[in-house]
């Protein structure tokens, strides 16, 4: 590993599912001399892609965890994330974004910018980015670079700029013209690794001219000396135009785009060149944390190896050897034997093992600076996580959760499978932090909830390959909330005076919606009518009666509770008789407050030939959605809406036959929305009979 | 649907606009940048709390930056109406609006038609009203208007089209419409143009409903906000 900071990339990939991710890290792994062979996603030779090490991903071709991998290239080492392509998995993507520094998305030529690059890069946005574009599989069939380009344009607002045009393209494809140095580069012997530099094919000659003229335009922008030099007519260095396109990338407002097609061989090295000239080292990047003494101050890392160690756990894996912890430091040096504490939970632990990953390779390294990401052996953390020395009090900013959205209710065919469930269920929860798990108090099952049917669909069949855990799988349920839509007041006494001590409380108060938030208590007591000793045990009560709404047996949210009288008995009053007080008055002023169901409302963006946009159109309304719009581009045509989430299972299906599999679609979790009146007393309906047969 | 106060409080109502059945055709003209966008949005969301149907077609636009001018001029309607339950407002507009974007190229009469029947025929959605923002007047002939025209009335649909003009071309027809409209000025009943003037961008009223005038009536935009004010 390189010391000097300047010299390391950290960096992602992101795209649309099948846009090639895997298979293009897969060849920069091999153009590196980190593998020795090529293996492809779905190839014939059964080995699968290097990155992809979950069995299941190999199986299904999908990337399901975001491995981290390093190689090194031109004297720079490259750290890379692969990140997961399918909505289900946005929060490995956003995790991903957190630790990284640049990413290069991928797009395909054919299919140019879908709905899930569109999410990808409103997720870079967010994080701040900076980003290269590399539109791949330009050997196929209806290939088109130059329309991809103006897509990043006009889809996802960014200035993208060519810095190569395609020799050929699908069949023909031979290589690709370098803008900055007006050479034609081909990529030659059996897996494309001989890089040949020639003149510029005649036919092409124009066309490089103009794209060229293009890029010093939009390049003067970023420097003075390139204006100057292009007002003189002169000819500028390249060393200026690298400069110019790595000044512009960094300050998010340029897009540098490559092509090429990792399947074919072809690009990738100008690929690795592009992420060491343009994208940001780990010092080009301010990163901020909290600090934890001082009120959650934000304060600047420093990235300095010699300062106190501050480190983010981004990412944990359960290996053959126990948990592996990823992490990605921002200042200071970690070294094996150090002993480093856990912000969140104030625990020292001890750094044992210290490796760099390969995929599901490992290297052992006694320390890494700065500005790196490494694997810990054996460190008990949840992800998300900071690491400190004892000396300082840190907290990586924290990172956007969505709440999970689909649950379902699993139940182990036998005790061993029962034991091996709750292993791989603890697991999850760590790894993941929109994964839930819970057992139901009346039915006794295990409930798992996530972001989407696949989401859920992954787990299960992970907890059967890793962990051995055979699981019975109920139909998936939407996770509906409860909430209320007016204020109440209540007055409620418990009284029970049967035989030994008895039990007394009278709690009082009203209840209203809040706005911002899930929950708060306000204590509004005056004189000691509840003692204060028992303010704590309404509080308790309330908390507990949120568990459960009473209309469908969902959790409630958003709400206010105020207490503002109450009595108490000097003998009879006890904690337990408060909160069970507190649970009869919010029982009665949850009755009031018409109470209402709330249910998960999906984005959803269904892409596909024009001539199908409407029967998806017609297929979005049978499903109770709103259509926001449409957007029309020749012949192919994306329609956005907003549909609950009910509604979407076996959409997929559906779909494909309506467009005979040419329409695709992609969903997010947007909004928590009431349900129409209809919906709301089938929904109430069903939770009475399952009651009743209980 | 409720909103009748903010109805009746609308600067808008000086234009004739909705007060009839009768279906108009109008239009907004401006330079670039004044706030022809903003000013269709608010013709639109005044449809809407009509209890009409939009459908908003964007030339050259996305959907999100379309949305968010919607967004941002319905926040203000909502700051200045202290409505007890904005979130009902905001869920109305959803379900009453469409966007259509189209990329310039890729727009035409027929591909207009065949989307708005794609809606209308499977009673997805049957819109009132249609908002045509970003409609190139240089490239489109007089027939192509009489065409988007006859669709509106065949679909009885009132229709606003977006135009720009240029400083740098005079031309300008006699009841002082510039170019490049000057001359299908006869096709629209009503027509607003934005004028920059030292703190506001008034709003000249060349034509309301069929009627000649040139006349702002205190109408204006506030450079700030965007929103339609009356002296």
């Amino acid at each position: 590993m390189n010391n000097d900071l300047k010299q390391v990339r950290n960096i992602g990939i992101s795209a649309h599912i099948d846009s090639g991710k895997t298979t293009l890290t897969e060849r920069i792994l091999f153009y590196t001399q980190k593998i020795h062979s090529i293996h492809e996603v779905r190839g014939k030779d059964g080995v699968g892609a290097t990155m992809d090490s979950m069995e299941l991903e190999k199986e299904r071709g999908i990337t399901i965890q975001s491995a981290a991998t390093y190689c090194s290239w031109d004297n720079f080492d490259i750290n890379i994330i692969d990140t997961p392509g399918h909505v289900d998995f946005t929060i490995e993507v956003e995790r991903a974004l957190r630790v990284l520094d640049g990413a290069v998305l991928i797009l395909c030529s054919v299919g140019g910018v879908q709905s899930q690059s569109i999410t990808v890069n409103r997720q870079m946005t967010r994080y701040k980015v900076p980003r290269i574009a590399f539109i791949n599989k330009c050997d196929r069939t209806g290939a088109n670079p130059y329309r991809v380009t103006q897509q990043i344009r006009d889809k996802l607002a960014l200035n993208a700029v060519m810095l190569q045009l395609p020799i050929g393209l699908e069949n023909d494809l031979k290589g690709v013209v370098d803008l900055v140095t007006m050479k034609a580069v081909y990529f030659e012997g059996e897996q494309g690794e001989t890089l040949r530099y020639d003149d510029i094919p005649a036919d092409l000659q124009d066309d490089a001219d103009e794209k060229r003229e293009e890029l010093l335009d939009t390049l003067s922008m970023f420097s003075d000396e390139l204006m100057e030099i292009m007002l003189e007519e002169g000819e500028p260095s390249e060393e200026l135009l690298h400069d110019a396109i790595r000044k512009g990338t960094l300050a998010l407002e340029l897009a540098p785009v490559l092509i090429g097609s990792a399947y074919k061989n072809k690009g990738v090295q100008k690929l690795l060149d592009a992420v060491t000239q343009y994208l940001p080292c780990p010092t080009d990047i301010e990163n901020t944390a909290l600090d934890l003494d001082k009120e959650e101050v934000e304060l600047t890392v420093s990235n300095d190896p010699e300062d106190p160690l501050v480190a983010l756990a981004f990412k944990l894996e359960d290996g053959r050897y126990g948990q592996l912890t990823y992490i990605r430091t921002y200042q200071g040096t970690i070294r094996k034997g150090d002993s480093i504490i856990n912000t969140r939970t104030g625990k020292k632990v001890k750094v044992g093992r210290l490796v760099r990953m390969h995929s599901d390779q490992m290297e052992e390294i006694d320390q890494a600076g700065s500005g790196d990401i490494i694997a810990l052996f054996g460190v008990d953390c949840a992800s998300g996580d900071t690491f400190c020395d004892d000396t300082i009090n840190l907290s990586m900013s924290s990172m956007h959760v969505p709440s999970p959205v689909i649950s379902l209710a699993i139940t182990p065919v036998d005790n061993k499978a029962q034991a091996n469930m709750s292993k791989a269920l603890n697991r999850f929860v760590k790894e993941d932090p929109t994964f839930k798990n819970y057992v139901d108090s009346e039915t006794g099952e295990t409930i798992i909830s996530g972001m989407g049917e696949l989401h859920l669909e992954v787990y299960i069949e992970r907890m059967k390959r890793e962990y051995k855990a055979e699981v019975e799988v109920g139909a998936p349920r939407v996770a509906y909330r409860e909430a209320i839509t007016t204020r109440a007041e209540f007055n409620y006494t418990h009284k029970k005076q049967t035989g030994g001590s008895g039990q007394f409380g009278r709690v009082a108060g009203f209840i209203e919606p809040l706005e911002e938030g899930e929950y708060e208590f306000v204590d509004a007591i005056v004189g000691g009518s509840i003692p204060r000793e028992f303010i704590s045990s309404c509080d308790k009560g309330f908390t507990k009666s949120l568990e459960k709404g009473t209309l469908t047996g969902s959790p409630i949210t958003g709400v206010k509770l105020t207490i503002n009288d109450g009595s108490s008995h000097a003998v009879d009053s006890s904690d337990v008789a408060f909160q069970l007080a507190a649970q009869g008055a919010f029982r009665e002023g949850y009755a009031k407050a018409s109470p209402v169901i709330m249910e998960p409302i999906m984005k959803v963006a269904v892409e596909g030939p024009s001539e199908f946009q409407g029967a998806a159109m017609g297929s979005i309304n049978q499903r109770r959605g709103v259509i926001v719009g449409t957007v029309e581009e020749g012949n192919y045509t994306v329609v956005e809406a907003e549909v609950p989430l009910s509604e979407m299972f076996g959409y997929s299906t559906t779909l494909r036959s309506l467009t005979q599999g040419k329409a695709e679609f992609t969903m997010e979790f947007d909004s928590y929305k009431q349900v129409p009146k209809s919906v709301s007393e089938e929904l109430i309906k069903a939770y009475e009979e399952e009651r009743k047969n209980k | 649907m409720g909103y009748e106060p903010i109805v009746n409080q609308n600067p808008l109502r000086v234009l004739k606009a909705g007060l009839d059945n009768t279906k108009q055709m109008g239009l907004v003209m401006a330079r670039a940048g004044l706030g022809k966008t903003a000013l269709l949005v608010q013709i639109s969301l005044d449809s809407i709390l009509r209890g009409e149907r939009v459908i908003h077609v964007s030339i050259g636009e996305s959907i999100e930056k379309t949305r968010s001018w919607y967004d941002d001029i319905l926040q203000s309607i909502i700051k200045d109406s202290n409505l007890s339950k904005p979130q009902e407002l905001i869920d109305t507009v959803k379900s009453h609006r469409v966007i259509m974007t189209f990329k310039e190229s890729s727009f035409n009469r027929p591909k207009l038609e065949e989307r708005l029947n794609d809606l209308i025929i499977q009673d997805i959605f049957r819109p009132n009203c249609l908002v045509l923002d970003g409609f190139d007047f240089n490239a489109a002939s007089r027939q192509d208007l009489v065409e988007i025209s006859e669709l509106a009335t065949a679909m009885d649909l009132e229709i606003w089209f977006s135009a720009v003009s240029h400083r740098d071309d005079d031309r300008v027809s006699e009841s002082g419409v510039p170019a490049p409209c000057h001359e299908v000025e006869d096709l629209f009943d009503t027509v607003v143009l934005l004028k920059p003037e030292k703190d506001a961008i008034k709003l000249d009223i060349l034509k309301n409903s069929g009627t000649a005038g040139n006349d702002s009536q205190g109408l204006s935009l506030d450079p700030s906000t965007m929103m339609i004010n009356r002296d």
